[in-house]
């Protein structure tokens, strides 16, 4: 059963047409991967289906309904956002952070109950991070603020959660750390993750530890091409959306394969 | 009173259980509605004719319970109909003030926003000093004021209208714009006015006083006031969520176009009330929940009220100040920087910036 359905999406700036004529469905339960180069459109199709931004044609379906029906706030029951850029002013302490989660069942003139209090703390908890909570946002590393602002997502309860570049900016590790925190959100939560990345890595990595995952490559406007890794992320491919020359490899490591790619060099 | 206080605003990490939370909540909480009290009752005991403690809280306690007082009559006279309507005004205009300089800063993402970048206060400066030209008296400023006042913001608003939508860098952008119109507009006014007669008006209003402080004035101006502060107050948790960008709190469920518009609306209603029978008092709106910010955190939840009591605390505190230190009365604009500044100072080395 497909959660999003998009069909003969466009959208412009000023007559300009960003992507025009796009059609795709994001299956319950899976990890849609948005692939493509920097400015390739990634951030505004993703921004469409949150809403923030109107298609000029098409239409986007949501659990079934039109999404251009939803009154202001709806789409927030349905749809979690992990920003990719994230600028942070002021030092709420990282539960404040993570309690703004609740602003769509918390009504107009009143502020978090008990039980969105310990539905954050729980959430924390589950993510590893409770030791945070006390602590000035504005003092976390990348890593950890990223963390936080899953844990606000999370406790949004939605089915959907959307990440823009979950990765990026972030050491060895923590991207690990966060790749890992997506396929348990997939695997243990059953939540329907769609992310924009430019790293073809990525959807191979939820490939190899068994998470479904379908790949989208967006690139001149449209789609390159739509199907699992397996099927999309190939070398032709590749140079056809970045113009680097790569190498697909499989490498056996312990008792399990693991798929890569490896960049070669930049094409003219 | 509040230095004491600060040594514990910050919980320790993990150890602060539930209760103890919500324990130091409630003593915020109690100590935020106490303080502007107090300082109300201070300030009836203090000036030219200064009055014991024990007389004033007679004359109080007679009028409360219903009772007759036997004291002399200049006593009643010196509370009730000069220093009270004094301390009340101060509170509100101190109070809101505050409150709307920290909506705005939380609105606009910005800590280096007070209660008047949308150009309140600068229309209202043009809308008193236009009634002193217009009509040579002080009582048509009221409504001068707070029209232009309000309509400055009007104006800030129109221009920030790109795309259907207000992007907060744009409304300041307006503001500054009008502000900045407005403040030319003064100096006009300024310079077409009577030398001896209306230019002095017009500069000691500039400066803010609450010399000139009736009950009438409480009850009108009272109103926008009491409204905007209210809802403010009402609708301080969305103002967390607006502070994290458009994007972000349109994600999270919330209406940010009619949320915003809702704060400025509110702030703007409390402003143009308090300028309008003020004056302009500026570093209110600034500092003040800046000074809250260190003493209870960014949490708009505890701070829009903390910063309520505080700016009424602030407020009658210059006040009394104002009509203490010389034989004449020395305008509010200027005594809330030259106190603030190092009161503000203290508390950023005391409490190292609470997390900035």
């Amino acid at each position: 059963m497909s959660i999003i359905s998009v069909t003969n999406a466009s959208f412009g700036y000023n007559g300009v047409d960003v992507f025009s004529d796009i059609s795709f469905s994001v299956q319950k339960g899976e990890l849609f991967c948005l692939l493509g180069p920097n400015g390739s459109g990634k951030t505004t199709l993703l921004d469409c289906i949150l809403g923030t931004l109107k298609l000029k044609n098409g239409r986007i379906m949501i659990n079934g309904q039109d999404s251009s029906t939803f009154r202001p706030g709806l789409a927030a029951r349905h749809i979690a956002y992990v920003p990719q850029n994230h600028e942070r002013t002021f030092p709420y302490t990282v539960l404040d952070i993570v309690k703004m989660g609740r602003a769509s069942h918390t009504g107009l003139f009143s502020t978090p109950s008990r039980a969105d209090t310990q539905l954050a703390k729980v959430v924390l908890r589950d993510m590893g991070i409770e030791s945070l909570q006390d602590r000035p946002y504005t003092q976390l590393s990348g890593g950890e603020s990223q963390l936080v602002l899953i844990a606000r997502a999370l406790v949004q309860q939605t089915p959907i959660v959307i990440m823009d570049e979950p990765t990026v900016h972030l050491d060895f590790r923590h991207e690990l750390k966060i790749l890992e925190t997506m396929v348990r959100l997939v695997r243990k939560n059953g939540i329907t993750v769609l992310m924009a990345t430019h790293f073809p890595n990525h959807a191979l990595y939820f490939q190899n530890n068994g998470v479904r995952t379908t790949v989208a490559m967006l690139s001149e406007k449209t789609f390159l091409d739509i199907g699992t890794p397996d099927e999309v992320v190939s070398n032709d491919h590749l140079s056809k959306l970045y113009g680097v020359e790569t190498c697909v490899v499989n490498y056996p490591c312990g008792n399990s394969m693991h798929k890569q790619v490896i960049p070669i060099s930049t094409l003219d | 009173m509040l230095c004491e206080a600060t040594g514990n605003a910050f919980p320790a990490d993990g150890a602060g259980t539930e209760r103890e939370m919500t324990a130091k909540k409630k003593g915020w909480f109690i100590l935020f509605l106490v303080a502007p009290l107090a300082c109300i009752f201070f300030s009836l005991c203090i000036g030219r004719y200064p009055l014991q403690l024990n007389v004033v809280a007679e004359v109080l306690w007679s009028k409360f319970t219903f009772g007759l007082y036997s004291g002399p009559d200049v006593y009643q006279n010196i509370i009730w109909n000069i220093r009270m309507p004094r301390a009340l005004l101060g509170a509100m205009v101190g109070g809101c003030l505050a409150v709307s300089g920290a909506a705005f800063q939380g609105l606009f993402k910005n800590p280096l926003v007070s209660s008047g970048i949308l150009g309140v206060s600068s229309g209202a400066g043009f809308g008193a000093a236009l009634a002193i030209l217009l009509f040579g008296s002080l009582s048509a400023t009221y409504p001068f004021a707070l029209g232009f006042g309000i309509l400055a913001v009007i104006l800030s608003y129109l221009i920030s209208r790109v795309y259907k939508t207000s992007p907060a860098i744009m409304l300041v952008l307006g503001g500054v714009i009008v502000s900045s119109v407005f403040s030319a507009l003064i100096s006009f006014a300024k310079y077409m006015a009577d030398p001896y007669d209306q230019l002095p008006t017009i500069v000691f209003w500039l400066m803010g006083s609450l010399a000139a402080a009736r009950y009438e004035d409480i009850l009108i101006a009272g109103i926008p006031m009491a409204i905007g502060t209210a809802g403010l107050i009402g609708i301080r948790w969305r103002i967390n969520v607006l502070s994290m960008g458009d994007k972000e709190a349109h994600a999270l469920g919330i209406n940010t176009g009619l949320t915003k518009g809702f704060v400025i609306f509110c702030a703007t209603l409390a402003t143009a009330g308090a300028v309008c029978v003020s004056g302009i008092i500026g570093w209110v709106g600034l500092v003040i929940p800046h000074i809250g910010r260190m003493l209870v955190g960014n949490d708009n939840n505890v701070l829009m009220p903390a910063s309520l009591s505080l700016g009424a605390c602030f407020l009658i505190l210059v006040d009394n100040l104002a009509r203490m230190l010389t034989g004449s009365e020395i305008p509010l604009g200027i005594l809330t920087a030259l106190v603030g500044g190092p009161f503000f100072v203290f508390l950023l080395k005391k409490t190292k910036g609470g997390g900035w």
